[in-house]
């Protein structure tokens, strides 16, 4: 086998199959957890539920991603914000903002938008990568984090970073034959895609579950979320 | 009868010894000769000149007997060498280098050709090249292409047998071409498929590039071996790098400046064309240094994407207007809502089962209520 | 057999409101620097999210594919008494469900209710700390988790009544608002007492207190059973029903307010048409409608600054209310600690954890970031409107040989009514 066939193979019937996973995967997980049962709150509401919401989303991503530091938590946690939030940001400009991520939601969405100039993009490849490693650092020094790290969650660094380390070489044309590290980059893509079913990193989806409702408990009782 | 060395026929001909001098310079120019290992090729002379190498072999070997076969072909890549303006090469490899069989350049048709190729190959048996162009079909026997009655996987036996070295040329010859594409009706394959215990050379392109051609014969003739290859079997000289890599676009691309549709400003602009679904960064080929037609220009200069026509399967590499980095195989929104039914439908039976361990589970727990459970019906949590 | 009353009231007790919330934990592990247990103590097993381990273990084990995978290769364990019996200890003497956990956390799992789960499932297997099982049996049997019994509580009343000469009324039919006590304020603080009912007379309240439904405080609530809670909370309902009144008033307490008005209606009938406040807001309320008169600067001799009660601020909302009224009473010495209202630090007394001895140490060590905070402002007084928080705040300050005066609001309008 060459690479030039690996990378066929990769583009194709692999990633194909990890999609379908993926899908597969992620309709079961939310199906078992919607269907666990939800009870009426039957508790008379102090405030607006639904303003709580807003509030707390907004909290999350528009205000204290600016302000850490007016949280007093921050202090003491100020690694894990700070490169736990410039790994997210990273993530976020890099797969909407990158060329070449464009085109693969363009051909499975159909749209598709310009993009950020590649040394902007190529920067935050390289913030996320440090985030990364930074967090892996202190995942492996802090107290709290070495007893709540299971063999799992160490899978989903390894999961998440190589990816990321992969697609920056190969944007980068740093080292080894391009069909090379970009069939490392879809192979690595495609381990990701079939092991977020199985783990953590599936929090994307019910961040959607705790923040709605936390903002809502907090806008029952009318306090700030 | 000792043949008569190229450089006599040359001389002939009337090329002066000084025009010939510049011939050799740029013929091993074509070659890429800097790749080529010339001492070991000649034996005695130490550190030559590239020019000198040339000439040294010029001076001493005869015309290269050459066989052209076609198979499932458009014979592009043989219209591609007639028509190009490069004098050099027509004239050159056409006339003075020798092709004793081109089903489309020969003037002789039916037997008598069949018959000038088979006398061809009993006199220089071992030591002719043998060229083949389109894709030998494996098929049924061979039978989608036949030609004077026999199935190509025949003829291209028959010639190999006897060939000194083999050179696939066009995309065709190479992995299987176009014939090849999805799905493939006639099993259409690469030459070097088949042909396994003679040395073989891909040329892919579509068509190729004419001076790759030549350049790969001339290294032949000039060094009496086949230029090194990579692992797809193409000289590196012309294929060691990607389109990508000498793209005049390529600044473009690294400063993220691209043609969002065909003729928009960008495009206008001469703006990278990889949204546009430019396959340049995976496909290896010298059209970015080398360009057609004697430098002219290639297809993204002249604002189209490259289709990556030097790569196997080029067809079937997600559509020429999708995205390099798109996967090339996408569920469509039937089997889209297949999958998510499936996992939902997983779902739904663990949550069925989980219910009843719940059910389960709290009947488990009951104990005597007082009063308070007696006198109310009990909705629950905290949502 | 405890381990599996355990583990069948997580599963009872999950549904998407639970499985969401755990499944949205990326093991971040910032909700470690929000519980001030973590912060006094340093021990990383009080991190909130480890409290909820074994509630997060039968769940998964049972009801998620993930799950019996790892269990199966090993990768987990199935729940044991022994680590209930760890987790216990955990989950009653270092969290007081303060919920500071759930603002910090960026997925915002509201992890207090959560670890309220943990302890449903101890209270069902029956490991819960001696001293607060043995509260809560009191209240069971006796009535109030004190040991108050009817005569006792009918005494003291007396007592009250006779000693600050002011009216109490008892029973009374035709009542518009109950108001129910803690025992605590009973024994330990009557002036706060005598001060809630000086108020509402003052205010015209037609009030009542009642000799059924005669204790707010809810060990049930404190031990997670939710039979016990649901009793305890049912004897005022239906004093409230019998005496046919429109309001039931909380006293100065924190959890009781959080177990009748944000959690009784979920788990059980409430009367129809009975609102549900808390003294505080119900005392600004007079104060708004000018139904009572504050003096203003009766209180500005000393730097005083409130401390927002964890069930009353963070969980009830009632943190404009009190503030108003300091800035009436101490115009210039109010001063705010740091951090405050919904970001305050719990006194680390709730929870049931002041009633159980084996957490005294944890108790202190919390307090003294407490401390801290007054110091930093030069404080000379604190106040607060829970009684709980009152008590951990006298305890505490007498521990630590400090001088700050504790003061609960109904004790400071009652000084200041004109």
């Amino acid at each position: 086998m060459n690479w030039t066939e690996i990378l066929t193979f990769s583009r194709g019937p692999l990633l194909h199959v990890a999609l379908m996973i993926f899908i597969v995967g992620m309709s079961y997980r939310l199906v078992r957890v919607l269907l666990l049962g939800w009870e009426r709150d039957r508790v008379p509401n102090k405030g607006s539920k639904i303003w709580g919401v807003i509030l707390n989303y907004l909290k999350g991503l528009v205000v204290l991603p600016f302000i850490p530091w007016v949280r007093r938590t921050f202090r003491n946690n100020a690694l894990t914000f700070i490169a736990g939030g410039l790994f997210h940001l990273s993530l976020f400009v890099v797969l909407a903002f990158g060329t070449a991520h464009i085109l693969v939601w363009k051909s499975l969405c159909g749209i598709s938008w310009k993009s950020l100039p590649t040394p902007v993009v190529a920067f935050f490849s390289a913030t996320g990568i440090i985030s990364l490693i930074v967090l892996l650092i202190n995942r492996l020094t802090h107290p709290v984090l070495k007893i709540l790290t299971k063999l799992p969650v160490w899978i989903n660094w390894v999961m998440v970073f190589l990816p990321m380390v992969t697609g920056f070489i190969m944007a980068r044309h740093l080292w080894f034959r391009y069909e090379v590290i970009f069939s490392l980059h879809l192979i690595s893509v495609s381990l990701l895609l079939i092991w977020i079913p199985l783990g953590r990193i599936s929090h994307f989806l019910f961040y959607f579950f705790s923040k709605t409702i936390h903002g809502a408990q907090a806008g029952k009782r009318a306090i700030v979320p | 009868m000792k043949e008569k060395t190229i450089y006599e026929h040359l001389r002939e001909k009337g090329l002066s010894r000084r025009d010939f001098m510049k011939l050799c310079g740029t013929i091993a120019g074509m070659m890429g000769l800097e790749l080529a290992p010339p001492v070991k090729a000649l034996g005695k002379l130490a550190h030559p000149t590239p020019a000198e190498v040339v000439a040294q072999a010029l001076t001493t070997k005869p015309k290269l007997p050459i066989i052209w076969l076609e198979f499932q072909d458009c014979a592009g890549c043989s219209e591609a060498i007639s028509r190009s303006s490069s004098p050099l090469l027509s004239k050159l490899v056409l006339n003075d280098i020798a092709i004793e069989y081109h089903e489309t350049l020969m003037a002789a048709a039916g037997f008598q050709a069949e018959k000038a190729k088979e006398e061809c190959m009993k006199k220089y048996w071992g030591k002719y090249v043998l060229v083949v162009e389109g894709s030998p079909t494996l098929a049924d026997d061979g039978i989608y292409c036949v030609v004077a009655g026999k199935s190509n996987l025949d003829l291209l036996k028959e010639a190999a047998a006897g060939a000194a070295a083999i050179i696939a040329t066009g995309n065709c010859a190479s992995f299987g071409g176009i014939p090849a594409a999805h799905p493939n009706p006639t099993r259409a394959v690469g030459v070097a498929d088949l042909i396994k215990d003679k040395p073989v050379v891909n040329i892919p392109g579509c068509p190729a590039i004419p001076e790759v051609t030549t350049g790969t014969i001339l290294h032949f003739l000039v060094m009496g071996e086949l230029p090194k290859t990579d692992e797809l079997k193409r000289p590196l000289p012309f294929y060691g790098n990607t389109v990508h890599d000498h793209c005049l676009r390529r600044p473009f691309y690294e400063a993220g400046k691209f043609a969002e549709s065909f003729d928009d400003e960008g495009a206008r602009k001469g703006y990278c064309l990889y949204k546009l679904g430019c396959k340049g960064p995976t496909t290896y080929n010298a059209c970015a240094g080398l360009k057609w037609e004697r430098g002219l220009s290639y297809p993204v200069q002249s604002g189209h994407p490259c289709l990556g026509c030097s790569q196997p399967h080029f067809w079937d590499g997600g559509g020429f207007y999708e995205g390099q980095s798109a996967p090339t195989i996408i569920p469509d929104k039937g089997s889209t809502a297949t999958l998510v039914g499936a996992g939902v439908a997983v779902g739904a039976a663990l949550a069925g089962v989980n219910a009843i361990k719940k059910n389960r589970a709290k009947k488990a727990l009951t104990k005597n209520a007082g009063p308070e459970a007696k006198a109310e019906p009990e909705p629950k949590k905290e949502a | 057999m405890k381990t599996q009353s355990a583990i069948n009231t997580y599963l009872k007790e999950t549904g998407g409101w639970v499985a969401s919330q755990l499944e949205a934990c990326t093991r971040c592990g910032i909700c470690a620097e929000a519980c001030h247990f973590y912060q006094a103590l340093g021990n990383p097993e009080y991190a909130p999210i480890w409290k909820l381990e074994p509630l997060r273990r039968a769940y998964e084990q049972r009801f998620t594919i993930a799950g019996k995978l790892k269990l199966a290769l090993g990768l987990e364990k199935k729940l044991t008494d022994a680590d209930l019996e760890h987790w216990s200890k955990i989950v009653y003497e270092a969290c007081t469900v303060c919920n500071k956990c759930a603002h910090v956390c960026p997925m915002g799992i509201e992890l207090g209710p959560l670890i309220h789960e943990v302890r449903a499932g101890m209270a069902a297997a029956g490991v819960v700390p001696g001293d607060l099982a043995e509260a809560t049996e009191k209240q069971r049997t006796v009535g109030s988790p004190l040991g108050v019994t009817d005569e006792m509580w009918r005494e003291r009343i007396d007592w009250i009544t006779d000693e600050w000469e002011v009216d109490i009324p008892v029973d009374k039919a035709g009542a518009e608002s109950l108001m129910v006590f803690t025992s605590i304020e009973l024994m330990k603080f009557p002036d706060n007492l005598a001060a809630i009912a000086k108020i509402l007379n003052k205010a015209g309240e037609n009030w009542t207190v009642s000799s059924t439904g005669r204790e707010v405080v809810n060990f049930g609530y404190f031990e997670a059973d939710e039979e016990l809670t649901k009793l305890f909370m049912y004897r005022v309902f239906k004093a409230a029903e019998d005496l046919g009144v429109k309001k039931i008033i909380i006293s100065e307490c924190g959890h009781a307010y959080d177990a009748f008005r944000w959690t009784a209606h979920n788990i059980m009938k409430v009367p129809a048409g009975v609102k549900i406040v808390h003294i505080t807001e119900y005392i600004h309320e007079l104060w708004k409608t000018g139904r009572i008169k504050l003096k203003e600067g009766a209180f500005d001799a000393e730097t005083i600054t409130f401390h927002d009660s964890c069930k009353i601020q963070r969980r009830g909302g009632i943190i404009k209310q009190p503030r108003e009224i300091l800035k009436v009473l101490a115009p210039t010495r109010f001063k705010e600690m740091t951090p405050n209202k919904e970001q305050s630090m719990c006194c680390g007394g709730g929870g049931g954890v002041i009633s159980i001895k084996e957490a005294d140490a944890n108790r202190y060590a919390v307090f003294e970031m407490k401390l801290e905070q007054m110091r930093d402002i030069q404080a000379q007084a604190v106040c607060m409107v829970c009684s709980n928080c009152r008590l951990q705040f006298v305890d505490s300050l007498a521990h630590f040989n400090s001088t700050i005066k504790v003061h609960g609001l109904a004790e400071m309008v009652a000084k200041a009514l004109i």
